[in-house]
């Protein structure tokens, strides 16, 4: 895990500028996930399209800069998805989506809250 | 004065290095490292004495025996108890608590009793209570703290009423470092006839304590703490309050006879140490009390307010950054809880991590006062004996390049 991979300006501008941060005025369902380690929640909301896609995506909670940067990134990137895609994607497709090689296993959980949040929401 | 480069060397792991830095170590309110004679004295254990206690009739056991029962005496000078019976050793501060609160607290508490608690407490003098409370329909109630997270004990008698049955709190917070005036709430709650458990977990391994002159009715602290292996904690109870406590867990051990129907209990303290337990370990916390004493407590509580004290003026200057905890003079243990003004502290202790320092970032298992505080997380800094001014010097340096990396 090298900082500068991390913190680096595109990163940080996710995390300082979070896309599709906030609620939507319709969605089709909404999940709330916490990390127990520090306490950051996120709450997604998503609105899906005819062909069962995702047509809206939006969140709210805050968090370090590694799990912002990654839901921002990653709601960035599932839009359009059909549910069956969304399931197969597995905590190496946040890191590619994000540019990052590794994190430590404490930072990982941070990373992947977004992820988990999204595939259980979908489930649900 | 403590002799700081001789007590850096008896840490082994201090002399190494983090991402090319060095190692400094401030995660101490959390668990400390271990001296060269506590490791050596677990080997040495290991190779020479190991066998189970108290039952075997041969050399091996009544040796081991023989340090396992040192160990409970040497615990008994260092809090200042009247007897070994009141030493009970537990897996920790948390096992030490669920005790009192399964066998004591089931006991003695009913429908509508109410437990007094403080704000400040950590999970593990929260949680055990919650679940009695459920159990048994009693109430929780809380001291609670001010801004500043000092506790507010003007009118403290208005907390205790005909329906208190027990006060727990605890001696030194784990987020903040303020020692809580102890010998005077448990005079109030005295005066009351509530009983006082005291959660010690981050007093003891800092301060001389002596639990006879704060008067309390339980004290529960851990050994990995204060130097000790971890596996190890202490519940102290007086002797006729243990006496007409029920067991807490049960089979080996505990027992004078057991037949298909019934079982008469062991005397105190064994009584309350069912199984085997963790006796090499329990050997080293031993060791831990003998290395505390040859630096001697009073040095290490001075050592450590020049650390802390260089530290909260160091971190209080550096701009965006905001120090929790009273402002006045008060007395204060070696934590400096803080935040950088936008930044989370997970990304604060990642880059400290990258610069060499260990510190801790969350909500230290103290959600109720970190809301009192106006938070959700901060970044901790717990130093102990072997902690220096350098060791400062390099947090301040990596709290500035997180400043730099993060605004």
């Amino acid at each position: 895990m090298s900082i500068s991979d991390i913190y680096r300006e595109e990163i940080l501008d996710h995390a300082k500028n979070p896309r599709n941060q906030g609620k939507l005025s319709e969605f089709d369902f909404e999940y709330k996930e916490n990390n127990p380690v520090c306490g950051d929640t996120i709450t997604l909301q998503i609105k899906l399209d005819e062909q069962k896609q995702i047509k809206e995506i939006a969140f709210t909670g805050g968090g370090c800069t590694v799990s912002q940067a990654a839901a921002s990134m990653l709601f960035e990137s599932v839009k359009g998805k059909t549910m069956k895609e969304i399931e197969k994607l597995s905590s190496q497709d946040v890191l590619d989506i994000m540019g990052i090689e590794t994190l430590t296993p404490s930072r990982m959980k941070c990373a992947l809250l977004s992820l988990e949040a999204l595939k259980k929401g979908i489930i649900k | 004065m403590l002799d700081i480069k001789k007590v850096k060397k008896d840490f082994p792991i201090l002399n190494q290095k983090m991402n090319d830095q060095r190692l400094v170590y401030l995660d101490n309110a959390a668990t400390t490292q271990k001296p060269k004679m506590v490791i050596e004295t677990i080997t040495e254990f290991y190779e020479k004495y190991n066998a189970n206690t108290h039952r075997g009739i041969y050399q091996l056991s009544e040796k081991a025996t023989f340090l396992y029962e040192e160990a409970r005496e040497k615990v008994r000078i260092f809090i200042g108890a009247e007897k070994t019976e009141e030493i009970i050793f537990t897996r920790g501060t948390t096992e030490s608590i669920n005790l009192v609160a399964y066998s004591w607290g089931r006991k003695n508490i009913e429908a509508g009793d109410e437990i007094l608690l403080t704000e400040m407490e950590h999970h593990s003098n929260i949680v055990p209570w919650q679940l009695l409370a459920k159990e048994k329909g009693a109430i929780l109630k809380f001291i609670p703290v001010d801004k500043e997270g000092k506790l507010n004990l003007d009118n403290i008698d208005q907390y205790f009423t005909k329906k208190t049955k027990l006060l727990a709190l605890i001696h030194v917070s784990n987020v903040l470092g303020v020692v809580n005036p102890i010998k005077e709430i448990i005079a109030k709650a005295h005066m009351n006839n509530v009983p006082v458990l005291l959660d010690g977990a981050q007093s003891i391994p800092h301060m001389s304590v002596n639990v006879k002159e704060m008067d309390c009715d339980f004290f529960a602290f851990s050994g990995h703490k204060m130097l000790a292996p971890t596996g190890t904690g202490v519940l102290y109870a007086r002797e006729d309050i243990l006496e007409k406590m029920p067991p807490f867990q049960s089979g080996g051990s505990m027992i004078k006879e057991v037949t298909m129907e019934n079982t008469q209990f062991e005397d105190l303290p064994i009584k309350f140490e069912a199984g085997t337990m963790p006796i090499a370990q329990v050997v080293g916390l031993g060791a831990a009390i003998d290395y505390l004493n040859s630096v001697g407590m009073e040095e290490i509580w001075k050592h450590e307010q020049e650390i802390v004290n260089y530290a909260l003026n160091q971190v209080r200057t550096i701009d965006g950054v905001t120090v929790y905890g009273p402002k006045e003079k008060i007395e204060r243990s070696g934590v400096v809880s803080f935040t950088i003004d936008g930044v989370h502290p997970h990304d604060i202790a990642s880059i400290l991590d990258e610069a060499g320092v260990a510190i801790r970032a969350g909500h230290h298992c103290a959600q109720p006062l970190l809301r009192a505080l106006g938070t959700e997380a901060t970044a901790r800094a717990s130093f102990y004996l072997y902690n220096d001014q350098k060791d400062v010097d390099q947090l301040v340096e990596a709290v500035n390049k997180a400043i730099k990396i993060l605004k």
